[in-house]
């Protein structure tokens, strides 16, 4: 670890987690150093962060070393719509089922991933769902129908204090008598 | 008003009346040997399922009440909807029934089954279940401990034993236009063929 801190920006989150960010350009690169060069092994998540306000969306790969005893999270910023990156397929295999996750739920290009058809959702033609833009409660509303019952939507938390204050009243009182 | 034992014995002993006096023999003897030998689809759909094993192992034993797994749902006679379902799930759901073999009947567990539960504001799961399938038996909680799911087995015994219209299977093959239009809507292109033909000779 100390070795790679000579040669990246990276910062130390806690004793266990660095954090390490790069441009989209280099983003295999070091990856495939990491991969081949230093001991992070495993590919343990890939995420993905809607910055709907910077327009931006950031993705990360949190990377597990041999020894198991440090995590570094690499960080990239990209862009929010139609942006391509390239796959880590042939790094990590296990990436393939994360970024076909990751192409679903947000819409992100993986190139070199040939699996990026349906996974969880079959058949779905909406906005990728995870995307901010994306309004849940519109959406549930127009293709779901609700039980009537569930619509009244009451605040139950004042009555649970009133119910919670009444109960214990009623206690001291027959404590007192 | 009798109380405690005797009153659950008195209104078992009524029952057993009712059920006398609209039933034959053979008629009674049938249903009896149905309510007693539910052969339950070993499928799960959400997080319910996880209530499944302790039900059926020796811990609740529900074996003992004639409810047994079975692998196919050709063999079986109990669908347990065990929570959510998302859209995807519920295709293969309604395959696994259209597959079984009358008399049949589904459980529906957990509130998700019924209102959408805690998921009621998800974008991937359905909220009422007797949209697309006819449910028998509701079993509310979230999620509901195996003592609930074995009370509504013994609920649907009774149910079976009065071996009444109503049952879930009938309603689907006289209703089945109602399911298939909310099949249809949900799914949209990707709807399973249908299941009227089979219905043909039947009734
Ligand atoms: S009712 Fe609760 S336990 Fe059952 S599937 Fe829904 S969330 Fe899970």
């Amino acid at each position: 670890m100390q070795n790679l801190m000579q040669h990246f920006e990276i910062i130390q989150k806690t004793p266990t987690l660095y954090a390490l960010h790069v441009s989209i350009e280099t983003l295999f690169n070091t990856l495939h150093h990491l991969r081949y060069q230093s001991d992070f092994i495993t590919l343990s998540q890939l995420t993905c962060t809607d910055w709907i306000e910077e327009e931006r969306f950031e993705l990360g790969y949190m990377l597990t070393n041999l020894e198991r005893n440090c995590n570094l999270m690499v960080k990239c910023f990209i862009g929010r719509d139609d942006v391509t990156v390239a796959s880590v397929v042939t790094l990590f295999p296990q990436a393939e089922v994360m970024e076909r996750e990751l192409h679903e739920m947000f819409g992100v290009g993986f190139e070199g991933n040939d699996t990026l058809y349906d996974f969880a959702l079959e058949d779905w033609q909406d906005l990728p769902p995870m995307r901010r833009e994306f309004d849940t409660l519109a959406y549930v509303q127009s293709h779901y129908d609700f039980r009537d019952g569930r619509d009244d939507n009451l605040d139950v938390k004042e009555q649970i204090k009133i119910r919670k204050a009444a109960a214990k009243s009623a206690k001291e009182a027959q404590g007192g008598a | 008003m009798e109380e405690g034992f005797n009153a659950y014995r008195q209104s078992l002993e009524s029952e057993e009346q009712s059920i006398k006096s609209t039933q034959s023999v053979v008629e009674q003897a049938i249903a009896w040997f149905r309510a007693h030998s539910m052969f339950v689809l070993a499928y799960g759909t959400g997080c319910g399922a996880i209530e499944m094993p302790p039900t059926f192992t020796s811990r609740y034993d529900i074996e003992r009440l004639g409810v047994v797994g079975v692998a196919t749902p050709r063999q079986a006679d109990i669908l347990i909807v065990s929570g959510y379902c998302s859209p995807k799930t519920l295709k293969r759901v309604i395959r696994s029934y259209e597959q079984m073999s009358d008399p049949k009947y589904i459980i529906g567990l957990g509130s998700c089954t019924i209102n959408g539960g805690m998921y009621w504001d998800s974008y991937n799961t359905i909220k009422k279940l007797d949209d697309f399938l006819p449910v028998d038996m509701y079993v509310n909680g979230c999620m509901p401990r195996p003592e609930a799911l074995i009370e509504g087995f013994v609920k649907l015994q009774e149910k079976i034993r009065l071996n009444s219209s109503e049952a879930g299977y009938i309603k689907y093959r006289d209703n089945y236009a109602h399911y298939r239009a909310n099949q249809e809507r949900l799914f949209g292109a990707q709807v399973a063929p249908s299941y009227e033909e089979n219905f043909a000779g039947m009734n």
